[in-house]
């Protein structure tokens, strides 16, 4: 596997990645934590162990290049599910992912961190683990260090740092990769009001014509300045897609909140 | 360049693609070491003390067991004594890979819910963890012999391919019980249990040759015996060690290898729903 972050070239709208009719189920188990000892408990009792969850239901998705495609829809849509199997998280229990081109996932922030260690040791290791290689981190070291802002605290150990220190370093490493197609799930809201200016900002640098960007985001306003097209999920299928006006007023109907100050604000 | 193209369909079980797997894990090389070094950094074995701890522990342990064995048994034999520290030095890198491996893959969870890697990476670097704890207690080894007089051998290089087959079986065992882990998670709790039991089915307390022709079972159906009585044959007596025991370690190791890699291969894409 080559480095994540090496970028081919490609041609405006080239399809990125293609859904076709994906459906995800899994079985899971009651307890959260399961134990030997609940299975022979169950068991005993001739109780079910597991649920069945439907995470995704017939989905139907292209991404070209060149475009910003937004996924917005409630807590528990599947979002997240939709964004792990696109990012080969998660196997689909049925239908076809077709990804074209090196995909970097920004799900979660921190991913690979270690706290006891510093922050420098912590930019390999998330470099690392996002799959950029030792030479790539070295080489953009020093822009990684001045995005954070952490000045001298980045040789202090990460568990000295504030949350919003520990997002700004985790944000300034993710946002290097350089990746064809680039999956970003609610991650941006870190920091203080500035950084998440900021981070918006560097995420509006790297829409290009050969880079496809998946926004998931409850920041409606993002999501209207940001994305070309706007998919809205709902208990796991698409309700619709198009231009992102529409689709967020429709949603915004849906969720009969109107357009309120609180949905537009946060990034 | 030509597009990378990725598909990503249902599987029902089965390996994934192993050539892919191979290169995608290769390719993860640098994360294995960083991963693996972070770790021990955290329980500070980057330090002095750590790592004199790091040799403390199983020579105080050692140190226990001898003054067991000499209460108990009554014999004040130095050449016991290198045996019980030789073979308990090597059961720990097994038994720390065990530890370290059974949670390898839970702990892993933020990771393995955000980035596609391949799975096996996690128990790998347990094991690869294990082995960094266990090569300074080779220099603790080799100055007790010194000190106690024990003679030295050409033959005491046979430890090289015994090492690594005890380095393979430890790989297999990780391999199996972070995967068992994840769908009994008691199964953490039940380990030190198992270990000690192995401690004390295995040739280090005793000798493999004064054990009672009753209790020789235990020579084909511990995977250990075999590799542990070939280590002290080789670095305490520097002699060859048993071809048999050596086939039987290699075929143990071989085996829970193979069974646990495939166990682990075809479960690893349901993991991020297990966890």
């Amino acid at each position: 596997m080559s480095s994540l972050s090496v970028s081919n070239a490609h041609k405006t709208h080239e399809i990125a990645v293609s859904v076709r009719d994906v459906s995800l189920t899994y079985s899971t188990t009651i307890d959260r934590r399961p134990t030997f000892k609940t299975r022979v408990k169950a068991l005993a009792r001739g109780k079910k162990q597991t649920r069945v969850v439907q995470a995704l239901s017939h989905v139907d998705l292209d991404v070209e290049y060149g475009h910003v495609l937004g996924v917005i829809g409630a807590n528990g849509a599947g979002k997240s599910s939709l964004m792990r199997c696109i990012a080969g998280i998660l196997p689909p229990s049925q239908g076809r992912i077709e990804v074209y081109g090196s995909v970097s996932t920004l799900l979660a922030l921190g991913v690979g961190f270690n706290p006891s260690m510093s922050g420098r040791d912590n930019v390999y290791l998330g470099g690392l683990a996002a799959g950029m290689s030792r030479e790539e981190i070295n080489g953009h070291f020093d822009e990684i260090a001045s995005f954070s802002e952490l000045g001298d605290a980045i040789d202090a150990p990460m568990r000295t740092y504030s949350s919003g220190m520990f997002a700004r370093l985790a944000f300034s490493v993710a946002a290097t990769v350089r990746p064809d197609i680039l999956i970003i799930d609610e991650a941006l809201s870190t920091g203080d009001a500035k950084f998440k200016e900021k981070s918006l900002n560097r995420v509006k640098e790297l829409r290009s014509d050969d880079r496809a960007l998946i926004l998931v985001s409850h920041a409606m306003q993002t999501l209207r300045e940001t994305c070309n097209d706007v998919v809205w999920l709902d208990k796991g299928k698409v309700i619709s897609r198009g231009e992102p006006n529409q689709v967020i007023d429709a949603y915004q109907e849906f969720l009969q909140v109107g357009k309120s100050a609180a949905i537009d604000e946060d990034v | 360049m030509s597009t990378p193209l990725q598909v990503y369909e249902p599987f029902k079980a089965g390996l994934p693609k192993l050539g892919k797997y191979w290169k995608s894990l290769w390719a993860r090389r640098t994360f294995i070491a960083e991963h693996s070094k972070s770790e021990l950094r955290e329980q500070h074995f980057d330090t002095a003390f750590g790592q004199f701890w790091l040799v403390i522990n199983p020579l105080l342990l050692s140190g226990v067991y001898f003054i067991l064995i000499v209460i108990i048994g009554g014999k004040t034999d130095t050449t016991r004594y290198v045996h019980l520290t030789g073979t308990l030095f090597l059961f720990y890198l097994v038994a720390n890979s065990l530890s370290s491996g059974v949670k390898a893959v839970t702990s892993g969870q933020r990771l393995i819910l955000n980035t596609a890697f391949p799975r096996i990476m996690l128990p790998l670097s347990s094991v690869v963890i294990a082995l960094f704890k266990f090569f300074p207690t080779i220099i603790v080894f080799i100055v007790i012999k010194a000190v106690v007089g024990s003679p030295f051998s050409i033959k005491m290089l046979w430890a090289i391919p015994i090492l690594l087959i005890t380095t393979f079986l430890a790989l297999g065992l990780a391999i199996t019980i972070s995967c068992i882990n994840v769908y009994f998670r008691d199964m953490a709790s039940f380990l030190p249990y198992m270990t000690r039991t192995l401690l004390y089915l295995s040739p280090i307390l005793y000798e493999a040759s004064a054990l009672k022709p009753e209790l020789r079972i235990l020579e084909y159906v511990n995977p250990l015996f075999p590799i542990l009585d070939s280590w002290s044959r080789a670095l305490v007596y520097g002699q060859n060690p048993e071809l048999f025991s050596m086939l039987a370690g290699l075929v143990w190791a071989t085996g829970i290898f193979f069974i646990g890699t495939y166990i682990f291969l075809s479960r690893e894409r349901e993991f991020a729903v297990r966890l």
